[in-house]
């Protein structure tokens, strides 16, 4: 986390810091919890967050809860807003500028599984930007880990993903009868999904956490995220697939980790085939680092979380 | 004395004065300005803490008191995590609750229901915890024909009574209450009081945090008073209340409620005001029933003939004032010039507990002048030995067994009858 090592460096904190962090440290003696100061990967981070699945689980369902409190269509929400864009796009892309989609599929259908996987990743770092500023009045009066807040932000999301994603069966159903060029058929490589749906939200969990900590100290990051999240949009393979010729944007693309992993998601279901490509795998070892040092860049500051918030 | 509960070794916080940066923009300028050689002046730091050591045994009740800003909510808030010390070290065996306000965990658009499990979430229980206690935790706030309504519909004293009602049942090791029970009514404070002292009669480990001086002395064992982030002060709570009266009283010194500026103006001067008790100990907590003489000590530049001492009491949290004057007893004092001393003995000073001021005034009774006045007020406590009756503390007793009535008619009617 750059910003925080950063602002750390030029604050004028640093000589006061400087004299303290000289003083011997005390261990914390602590019997059965709040092992709080622990690094990451010393089991004590994980009983701990075992230990507040409650809390975790209390606060994704009060986002939930309250994301369709005094809504008259409530949960069906999270189904309408990818199908009301799968809509849009296809209105775009079969009436306007056409794309030619290689593997046959509906487009409605490759649209739809594209926006329902990019609607739970954008939609859970828009949580996690601000769960933490959102949540200022606990994060600064109530211990818990601190790791609570983003998490219970994507699970609310994730709620929401599983809802949109029992519509695929109907969707299915509906172009397998109506859709006399395509026809679907079943496939054991739809087992590979959880791995598929894993691989996302290490990468959702890694990214929600720099950028939690990241709006706490600094409020433009929300406004760039928003910036940001739109144009991955445009560089991943939701709505069109991207180009073969890759001359341009190679690298861009290549390092792009949503768009092996929503390829997975089509190729696991749809097309029968693993998801398992080299581009997949280092998407799956860049999730993996991307939450390893987030989450640790997240605990080594989560002290200063309720004094700047 | 056990094990410690909650330890805290010379532990220091600071925090910074002023703005942080809160934006990308303020720290780009703030690079610019130090690459250009120009150091905006920092705003410096304030000294929450300044190596505090104290320490908590297991099932005792310590009372945290001390002005605003002492660094109160600060002790409270490293004993629970969520702020983490400059220096020194913070240690708690258990499990711990913290009261620090309830209400943060609130959301205004779920129901009292639906808040009472996120709360207890939020405190630490599991669903199924919630689920076994949520009968009582409902009877205890009295909210029963509410919990179905959203919580943004509650006043304030509902959601601090629905807040209090959970944290009430969470069974902690350790609690930690700060300045909770302010709201809520009379009757509900009562039963945050009585619940506090049940906990701490079960063996829990109370820190409180309160500028409720009375609920204190009456709930805890011990006492600390914070002052601008040190320790001033730690032992018995009547006698830290004391001491922080005293305090707080040489701090707003130059206020006219304490002080009798005059008193610089007159001819004599009131050296002081001692309390003694019966056995002639100099006290500065006087018990209602017991005797305490009052010794009034001065100095007069010139003899006076007829010299008339007077001493009053005012209760620091209401009108109540008692008035003692020799001249009234038909007692005038002839003093030569120099140092002296009278004293007024009285057999009780039934007040309720609590605490008060003291102060003396002596009089010329042949010109009816102001002769010396106490440069200021003494602060007094008086102890009713827990068996308040009022504003004053009457002595009273209930004599005999309880006598069997026969049935006949009765002595007196209960209740008024209509012909």
């Amino acid at each position: 986390m750059r910003l925080g090592d950063f602002r750390q460096k030029i604050g004028p904190q640093t000589s006061e810091n400087r004299s303290t962090e000289t003083l011997p440290r005390h261990p914390r003696r602590r019997e059965e919890d709040h092992a709080r100061m622990t690094a990451i990967g010393q089991p004590a981070v994980l009983t701990e967050l075992v230990r507040y699945r409650h809390l975790w689980w209390s606060l994704t369902w009060r986002d939930l809860r309250v994301r369709y409190k005094q809504s008259v269509l409530g949960i069906a929400w999270a189904v309408l807003i990818p199908l009301s864009t799968t809509l849009v796009f296809t209105f775009v892309f079969t009436h306007g500028v056409k794309v030619n989609l290689q593997t046959g599929m509906p487009y409605v259908l490759f649209a739809y599984l594209g926006l329902v996987p990019w609607t739970f990743f954008s939609a859970s770092l828009n949580g996690c930007v601000n769960s933490l500023v959102a949540n200022r009045s606990l994060v600064t009066k109530v211990y818990f880990p601190r790791e609570v807040f983003p998490l219970s932000a994507i699970g609310s999301c994730l709620i929401d993903f599983c809802v949109a994603g029992t519509v695929l069966v109907g969707l299915v159903a509906y172009f397998h009868v109506s859709d006399p060029d395509w026809s679907y058929v079943p496939h054991a490589t739809v087992l590979w999904l959880p791995t598929v749906i894993l691989v996302q939200l290490t990468l959702t969990a890694g990214l929600g956490m720099v950028l939690a900590m990241a709006n706490l100290f600094f409020r433009d990051i929300r406004q760039i995220f928003a910036v940001v999240i739109n144009l991955w949009m445009f560089l991943t393979c939701v709505v069109y697939p991207l180009p073969a010729d890759r001359s341009t944007t190679g690298w861009i693309v290549a390092a792009n980790p949503m768009t092996p992993i929503i390829e997975g998601y089509r190729r696991c279901i749809i097309e029968g085939e693993s998801p398992f490509t080299i581009r997949f795998a280092f998407a799956a070892v860049l999730s993996v680092v991307i939450l390893g040092l987030g989450w640790r860049v997240f605990r080594r500051q989560a002290h200063k979380f309720a004094e700047c918030v | 004395m056990g094990e410690a509960a909650v330890r805290f070794d010379n532990v220091s916080k600071t925090f910074r004065r002023g703005q942080l940066h809160d934006s990308l923009r303020d720290v780009v300028a703030a690079v610019f300005a130090r690459l250009a050689g120009r150091t905006r002046e920092r705003t410096g730091f304030f000294h929450a803490l300044k190596d505090v050591s104290f320490a908590v045994a297991r099932g005792e009740a310590l009372g945290i008191i001390g002005p605003n800003g002492a660094g109160k909510s600060t002790s409270l808030k490293l004993l629970a995590g969520i702020l983490k010390p400059d220096a020194g070290c913070v240690a708690v065996n258990g499990r711990l609750a913290a009261l620090i306000e309830i209400s943060a965990g609130m959301h205004g658009d779920l129901t009292g229901r639906e808040n009472i499990y996120l709360n207890g979430a939020i405190m630490g229980m599991g669903r199924s915890e919630v689920e076994r206690k949520l009968d009582a935790i409902v009877a205890f706030s009295g909210l029963e024909d509410f919990l179905d309504t959203p919580v943004k519909r509650y006043s304030t004293g509902m959601t601090a009574r629905l807040g209090f009602s959970v944290a009430a049942h969470i069974d902690p090791d350790i609690l930690l209450v700060d300045e909770v029970l302010s709201v809520g009514d009379v009757a509900f404070r009562q039963r945050c009081e009585a619940r506090m002292r049940e906990m701490v009669d079960a063996g829990t480990t109370l820190v409180f945090v309160t500028h409720n001086l009375e609920q204190m002395r009456s709930i805890c064992h011990r006492a600390v008073v914070l002052d601008q982030g040190r320790v001033s002060f730690a032992g018995d709570p009547t006698d830290a209340v004391e001491h922080y009266m005293k305090a707080t009283m040489n701090a707003v010194g130059e206020q006219s409620y304490m002080d009798c500026p005059r008193a610089d103006r007159l001819p004599g001067r009131l050296l002081g005001l001692q309390f003694r008790d019966a056995s002639g100990r100099a006290v500065r907590t006087v018990r209602s029933h017991q005797p305490v003489d009052v010794e009034v000590d001065f100095q007069l530049s010139t003899p006076v003939r007829k010299l008339c001492a007077e001493v009053s009491f005012r209760a620091l949290n209401g009108g109540l004032f008692v008035n003692f004057n020799s001249g009234r007893e038909g007692r005038l004092y002839d003093v030569p010039a120099g140092r002296s001393r009278v004293r007024v003995r009285l057999p009780a000073l039934p007040l309720a507990g609590g605490n008060y001021v003291a102060w003396g005034r002596l009089w010329d009774n042949t010109e009816c002048s102001l002769v010396a006045e106490s440069p200021a007020r003494v602060p007094l406590l008086i102890d009713d030995e827990g068996r308040p009756t009022g504003v004053l503390a009457l002595p009273n007793a209930w004599p005999g067994q309880a006598e069997r009535l026969e049935m006949c008619e009765p002595a007196f009617a209960l209740t008024g009858s209509h012909p």
